[in-house]
């Protein structure tokens, strides 16, 4: 009965196929003999050249939620830096570049079985005017170029009111993470991929690891036909294999065909398999078994779902719940659906660290498939990885606060859509202990009942949260009651002053990281940076850039009591002289990074100086190109430190 | 629905214009500019619009003109920090902010309150102050909205007479309000005035009204009669005419200003004060020079 209905189905599956290729074929076919009879007519389309119209969505920026500066909204429209090169606040930044982040212990530990292909880090999707078949894309990088992986283009028409059936991303084009060899602009035009939809919706994802700076985007032009392209047809692409949603029906019919019979596998069914979700991980696991799955856990989640697809044995193995403790689904975040998430659920009982991080956007998962899963997979979850899920709502945060008792990471990094309400229900979940809210909405009562509720936290990123009316009493609230903070970012908070800063690090005295860039209001002059110094002697990151005020006396301070220091940033200080940091990276032996950009006394023929004596140290020097404002700046800036030259003379 | 509202709008206006019998026609500002660093490089238009420490801009979006004129302060020199640093970028943010269309033309206040805040988001440290004027045109409205901090100024020019001016704000005799950052030592020691206090007003325009939005270099060595008699020779609103009548108008200014006979309106100030100063005052001149026209795409 068994092997006959197990035929029947695949002649079916092979039929389908077959049918579905065929319509292809012949759509080929039409396309050929239209493009013959094209090419005896003239060419029927022109090329459309358009600027981005709008910054739709991205995951992360350098510069503040309200301002121009550096911010992600800089790509929309023309250029405004190129083609000169540099470090302009008229361009597009992203947050991090290198791999300085990754060094950081509070940056998680990375996902097993992530595809090596996948080296995304941050995101940008640009909207254009009109929606065309692209022939060509290019990106005005004006300055540290080579940071962008991955160009996709979307069917939906942002700008439509109605929207297409069925939302596909397609791959323009992919690449390597890169480094240019200098930091100077670059028109990037990667040879792209036709594709047969028109589209206006673009995503460039970046990673800027090898860089040796902040890359800056300027602008992006996509060029386009509005009519279908006859060429781009005859280029058929290839049946993507990859496809998760389509080796799901067929895992789909896999199961209905399973059912309990356990023949028909030939000598696979000779191998030995248990059923390890009953048994408890510790037990030891017959070695044939343990070493399929040891295999098996290798494989990224799309090679697993094919090998469940090829023997039911294999299929229980790739099936079994020990195979899903940790899961990205980060990287399928185009084709991740609710469907998809309600296929994965019978295997993910005994998840543990989960990230849907980007996934779900434009309907694709909704709040109620996203709870349902956590409902039932939940249980044992300790790390959950949601940056920029706008399917998030405040059902859903209590949800995960109800039913995920034991999270210790919660990533709700620029979920900005999420309402402020919704976070009041992170204070339950109160064995917290790594906790990203950058670029979120929390207001000041939610974050401090959650403060005082999950004392564990050592892991806090509060970047970017402009609905905080007051850091001091967020800042003082910390140094009470999380004592065992070990990193801390504060990256442009706007009202932080030296009182808040005292009462922090008067408290938080195992501090290792702690960012203040941009927190312009803490001014020197009070000694709280002395303080900051002298309190915290674990100190291994600290990020104060642009704050004017810091000058020599801090950096001797730093230089006397946190020789752990691995991390420095001072951009855009007038006061801090080569003397101090020389102090400085004599007793910071372990110093890396020291980014000194814009501080007008350290010019770089100083920096050059400085790197040759202590090479491993990376010293960044930031520059801004002559022939712009910024060579006025300069000039004055070697006035001035000639005339402190004289006046130390 | 954009539409409907659209709609809704022109008839509204239609049955408005019918009954206060306005003009239902959108204005715009024809606008030349011409100036003089002090240092004679006669006319050098640095890149940005700056001559010598003032800096200048003219914008337009879909529903308004604007203009704007930066006096940069000299005495940053002497700290060897370029003066025209500050006032150039405050520019041409502002121009920026414009551009993007990033500000409501009936809140001249904001454009300069938002420029400001972007100077300090500037990883670059910048040091400097500013005097700054702002001028906007609401095209449908036809009412010239300002802000100004400081001694520069601009003046409505109707039928030969000066209908609307602004006021100079000034701390004492030659001291403006200003825009400033500090480098944090100096910081008290500086002058320093929020944004928000920047002088604004509103003024209805007409076609053919002339405006004329100048640095203090302008000013303090012409009196508003010899401005008046240059305005006088500018006859239509093409652009080239207008150009011809700014040039003429900046560089008469900027003779006077280095005759030491001169009895200019500065140093009449400056004898007010108990100063017995002759002579006009060499400093930047910048003058943008606007007609009100017709709106034409």
């Amino acid at each position: 009965m068994f092997p006959m209905l197990t035929l029947l189905s695949m002649f079916y599956y092979i039929c389908l196929r077959r049918r579905s290729r065929s319509g292809t074929r012949s759509e080929v076919l039409n396309s050929r003999r239209a493009m013959e009879s094209s090419q005896r007519s003239l060419p029927l389309s022109v090329e459309v050249e358009q600027y981005a119209k709008e910054v739709l969505d991205f995951s992360s920026h350098y510069g503040s939620e309200n301002s121009m500066s550096y911010t992600m909204w800089n790509l929309a429209g023309m250029p405004n830096v190129f083609p000169s090169s540099g470090d302009f606040t008229q361009t597009a930044v992203f947050r991090m570049y290198g791999a300085w982040w990754e060094q950081c212990a509070s940056t998680p530990l990375p996902f097993r079985r992530t595809a090596h292909s996948f080296h995304s880090q941050d995101y940008i999707e640009l909207a254009f005017e009109e929606p065309v078949y692209p022939t060509a894309l290019e990106v005005l990088e004006t300055y540290h170029p080579g940071a962008i992986v991955q160009i996709l283009a979307c069917s939906l028409n942002p700008f439509s009111q109605n929207p297409p059936a069925d939302v596909r991303w397609e791959v323009l084009w992919a690449g390597e993470p890169s480094k240019a060899v200098t930091p100077q602009a670059r028109q990037f035009s990667p040879s792209i991929k036709q594709i047969n939809f028109a589209t206006n919706l673009i995503r460039l994802e970046v990673n800027s690891s090898l860089l040796e700076y902040y890359t800056e985007l300027d602008a992006v032009i996509l060029r386009g036909v509005k009519q279908r392209p006859v060429l781009s047809l005859y280029k058929m692409p290839l049946i993507d294999i990859c496809d998760l949603s389509d080796s799901e029906e067929e895992r789909e019919a896999a199961e209905a065909l399973a059912g309990k019979s356990s023949t028909g596998n030939g000598y696979f069914d000779k191998l030995p398999y248990e059923c390890y979700s009953s048994h408890l991980p510790s037990k030891p696991l017959s070695h044939d078994s343990s070493l399929i799955q040891l295999i098996a856990s290798h494989l990224t989640l799309p090679d697993l779902c094919r090998l469940a697809q090829s023997c039911k044995l294999l299929q229980q193995h790739c099936y079994d719940p020990l195979q899903y403790i940790q899961l990205s689904l980060q990287p399928y975040w185009a084709r991740l659906t609710d469907t998809s998430l309600g296929y994965l659920q019978n295997r993910c009982t005994l998840i543990q660290r989960l990230s849907l991080s980007w996934t779900g956007n434009r309907g694709a998962v909704t709040a109620t498939g996203f709870c349902s899963f956590v409902k039932a997979c939940g249980m044992g979850l300790v790390c959950l990885e949601l940056a920029c899920c706008h399917f998030l709502t405040e059902g859903c945060m209590e949800v995960i606060a109800q039913t995920c008792p034991a999270l210790q990471e919660l990533n709700l990094s620029s979920c900005d859509r999420l309402h402020p309400q919704a976070f009041a229900h992170i204070a339950q979940l109160t064995s917290l202990r790594r906790l990203i809210l950058y670029r979120t909405k929390i207001e000041q009562t939610a974050l401090l009942s959650i403060l005082t509720f999950c004392t564990k936290l050592q892991h806090l990123n509060l970047g970017s949260c402009v609905m905080i009316e007051d850091y001091d009493v967020v800042a003082s609230m910390l140094g009470a009651r999380c004592r065992s903070l070990r990193s801390l970012d504060l990256w442009r908070c706007k009202n932080l002053t030296e009182r808040g800063l005292t009462e922090l690090v008067t408290g938080c005295r195992l501090l290792e990281e702690l960012d203040l860039g941009w927190c312009s209001t803490l001014q020197s002059s009070s000694g709280c940076f002395l303080q900051l110094a002298r309190r915290l002697p674990r100190l291994r990151k600290l990020f104060l850039t642009a704050n004017r005020t810091v000058c020599d006396s801090d950096i001797e301070e730093l230089a006397a009591h946190c020789p752990a220091l691995q991390h420095l940033d001072i951009l855009g200080t007038r006061m801090v002289s080569a003397a101090s940091l020389r102090k400085l990276l004599r007793s910071c032996s372990k110093l890396l990074l020291l980014d000194v950009s814009f501080c007008s006394q350290i010019d770089a023929r100083m920096v050059q100086e400085l790197s040759a004596l202590f090479p491993a140290v990376s010293i960044k020097k930031s520059f801004t190109q002559p022939g712009r404002p910024a060579k006025l700046s300069n000039r004055g800036r070697r006035t001035l430190a000639r005339e402190q030259r004289e006046r130390g003379d | 629905m954009l539409s409907v509202l659209s709609y809704g709008r022109l008839v509204a206006r239609a049955v408005l214009g019918g009954l206060s019998q306005t003009d239902s026609r959108d204005y715009s500002l024809v606008t030349a500019s011409c100036g003089f660093g002090k240092d004679f490089r006669k006319g050098i238009l640095k890149k940005g619009m700056c001559y010598g420490d003032d800096a200048c801009f003219i914008a337009r979006h879909k529903s308004a003109d604007v203009l704007g004129v930066a006096d940069g302060v000299g005495g940053w020199r002497d700290y060897g920090v370029d003066p025209s640093q500050f006032s150039g970028t405050l520019m041409r943010t502002c121009e920026r902010l414009v551009k993007e269309g990033r500000f409501v033309p009936s809140h001249p206040v904001g454009i300069l309150t938002t420029g400001y805040y972007e100077l300090l988001q500037n990883k670059v440290p910048l040091l400097g102050s500013s005097t700054a004027c702002i001028v906007v045109l609401d095209r449908q409205s036809h009412r010239l909205h300002t802000a100004n901090l400081g001694d520069s100024g601009f003046l409505v020019v109707r039928g030969g007479e000066v209908v609307h001016r602004s006021d100079e704000q000034q701390h004492y005799f030659n001291t403006p309000f200003q825009l400033s950052i500090a480098p944090p030592e100096a910081e008290g020691a500086v002058l320093s005035d929020s944004p928000e206090a920047a002088d604004s007003s509103s003024f209805d325009v007409q076609l053919g009204d002339i405006i004329l939005t100048a640095t203090d270099g302008l000013f303090d060595n012409m009196p508003d009669y010899m401005i008046l008699q240059e305005l006088k020779k500018l006859k239509n609103t093409n652009y080239e005419s207008i150009q011809q009548t700014a040039r003429s108008i900046a560089e008469q200014a900027h003779v006077l200003a280095y005759d030491p006979n001169y009895m200019s309106p500065f140093a009449q100030f400056a004898c007010d004060n108990g100063l017995n100063v002759r002579g006009g005052k060499p400093d930047d001149i910048t003058v943008l020079l606007s007609i009100v026209a017709e709106y034409t795409d």
